[in-house]
């Protein structure tokens, strides 16, 4: 489903990191982990062509990225990023948004599924008719991965799904996007959260330099 | 109806003292304006004397060319103007606003003198070159509050963008609500004003026509009109400069590059 050589990420003359090799199955559940700063989130964007590589290449669905096929790639990734805080006034309003767009027109909104997953994520079907203020970030957190979930992409890219969570409902998570994954979606988190992580079915490690960039999987499951 | 009276430059001269009592009091409360105002009476009254002689000779000559020559040189100079007040990269900018400016100013401009004034020779002074002035004023005003609303907001948003692009958003859809943004924010008061005009206030070209010796009938036409070309030519050209600035507002993967000067 998703294949990265070789992939080197610079902002002008700073090299980010270098050499990342990945290879993940449909259905696979992936997280990647590493000090803040490594290029955990750029990684995920790289995936979607929201950063330009320097070097190597990443295909998904075997697509190679290029400027002209990032657009058919993006019709097969559903992103939740990290600390998402969309302008809009109500709840309503947020989850309706990536269903308005023409790529996602054949999963159309239901909010029955809606209110299914976000019973599964540990909410009640009230946070709906709240302001986005009133809720909080790990409200948010929860619904934005809900609404990732319904767009029924073979790609999710989550970025940080537990960082405002409790235990509890950080375990929650994991069990929903384990499910997410048993349907054959393959998952692309990242985490620093020790419960997550150890519900993945791989760990990768971004090394803090770039000379020092490794990867260290850790099949767990 | 009467021909307008002329105003002397003694009478001029006296009627200009009365910008006294906004100087004193903007010095009375120290707004810090006094400078500003006296300087921009004096940089008024010499452009305008200035534009007042050009308007004369292409009034005398009367020639499609130098009118058409005309109207490249206001699109320069609203150009210059546009990049300054937005702060944006002239390399990303210039051609865009350019085109965007007169391909409105001339579909939209030749649509009314052309088909509904039905004038014999379009390209005449007495008509070309005041309908092209009040539309490039009004394109300038309204491209300024849009674009300026467009990148801030992309640059702050940028987070909404790419989620929209990493969704399966289309470049053009992940655009769209900046593009809603800037509209509203540079035509709701052109829409509030025509909501409320001859109410609240009496319209300039159509107060200038009435001075001007033409029946109150004939003002109230010309500024029915004068309203429908400046909002379809500023929406036009706003539309047109973005499509055309979108090249190298994003790179061939759809992220935003630098868009403001350092």
């Amino acid at each position: 489903m998703l294949q990265i050589e070789g992939l080197e990420i610079r902002f002008g003359q700073t090299t980010l990191f270098r050499d990342i090799n990945l290879h993940a199955k449909r259905g696979e559940l992936i997280c990647l982990t590493g000090q803040s700063g490594c290029g955990k989130t750029t990684l995920l964007k790289a995936i979607m062509g929201l950063v330009t590589p320097y070097k190597g290449s990443i295909a998904v669905d075997n697509i190679l990225l290029t400027p002209g096929s990032a657009p058919i790639i993006r019709l097969k990734t559903a992103w939740m990023p990290q600390g998402l805080s969309l302008p809009m006034d109500r709840v309503k309003e947020m989850v309706r948004l990536p269903f308005d767009l023409k790529a996602n027109k054949e999963a159309a909104f239901s909010e029955e599924e809606l209110l299914c997953h976000l019973e599964e994520l540990g909410l009640e079907r009230e946070i709906m008719d709240k302001r986005i203020h009133e809720i909080s970030g790990g409200q948010r957190q929860r619904i934005l991965l809900a609404i990732t979930a319904m767009q029924d992409k073979p790609l999710m890219i989550i970025d940080e799904p537990t960082s405002a969570l409790d235990q509890e409902s950080s375990r929650r998570v994991l069990q929903f996007v384990q499910h997410q994954a048993s349907r054959g979606k393959t998952v692309v988190a990242v985490s620093h959260d020790a419960t997550f992580m150890k519900g993945c079915k791989r760990v990768i490690t971004l090394g803090h330099t770039p000379d020092r960039t490794k990867e260290e999987h850790i099949y767990l499951g | 109806m009467g021909t307008t009276i002329d105003i002397s430059y003694w009478g001029l001269c006296i009627g200009m003292l009365l910008l006294l009592v906004p100087v004193y009091y903007f010095h009375r409360f120290r707004t810090g304006l006094v400078k500003a105002t006296l300087t921009g009476a004096l940089r008024m009254m010499i452009q305008l004397f200035l534009i007042g002689m050009y308007l004369k000779y292409l009034f005398l000559w009367d020639n499609a060319w130098v009118n058409f020559l005309w109207v490249l040189i206001m699109v320069f100079v609203a150009t210059e103007t546009a990049l300054s007040r937005t702060r944006l990269k002239r390399s990303i900018l210039m051609l865009p606003i350019i085109v965007g400016f007169l391909a409105s100013a001339i579909l939209v401009g030749l649509y009314f003198l052309g088909i509904v004034l039905k004038l014999d020779n379009i390209f005449g002074a007495q008509y070309m070159i005041p309908i092209f002035g009040i539309l490039m004023g009004n394109m300038l005003s309204s491209n300024v509050i849009a674009l300026n609303t467009f990148y801030t907001d992309l640059m702050r948003e940028q987070q909404l963008y790419y989620y929209l692009l990493g969704n399966g958003a289309t470049r053009h859809e992940a655009t769209a609500p900046f593009v809603r943004e800037a509209i509203i924010k540079a035509f709701s008061p052109a829409i509030a004003n025509m909501a409320v005009m001859g109410l609240v206030a009496l319209p300039g070209t159509m107060i200038g026509q009435i001075l001007g010796g033409s029946s109150p009938n004939v003002a109230i036409k010309y500024q029915m009109m004068i309203i429908v070309i400046t909002v379809t030519a500023s929406i036009l050209s706003l539309m047109i400069t973005l499509r055309l600035s979108f090249s190298k507002t994003f790179d061939a993967y759809g992220c935003i590059r630098k868009v403001f000067k350092e």
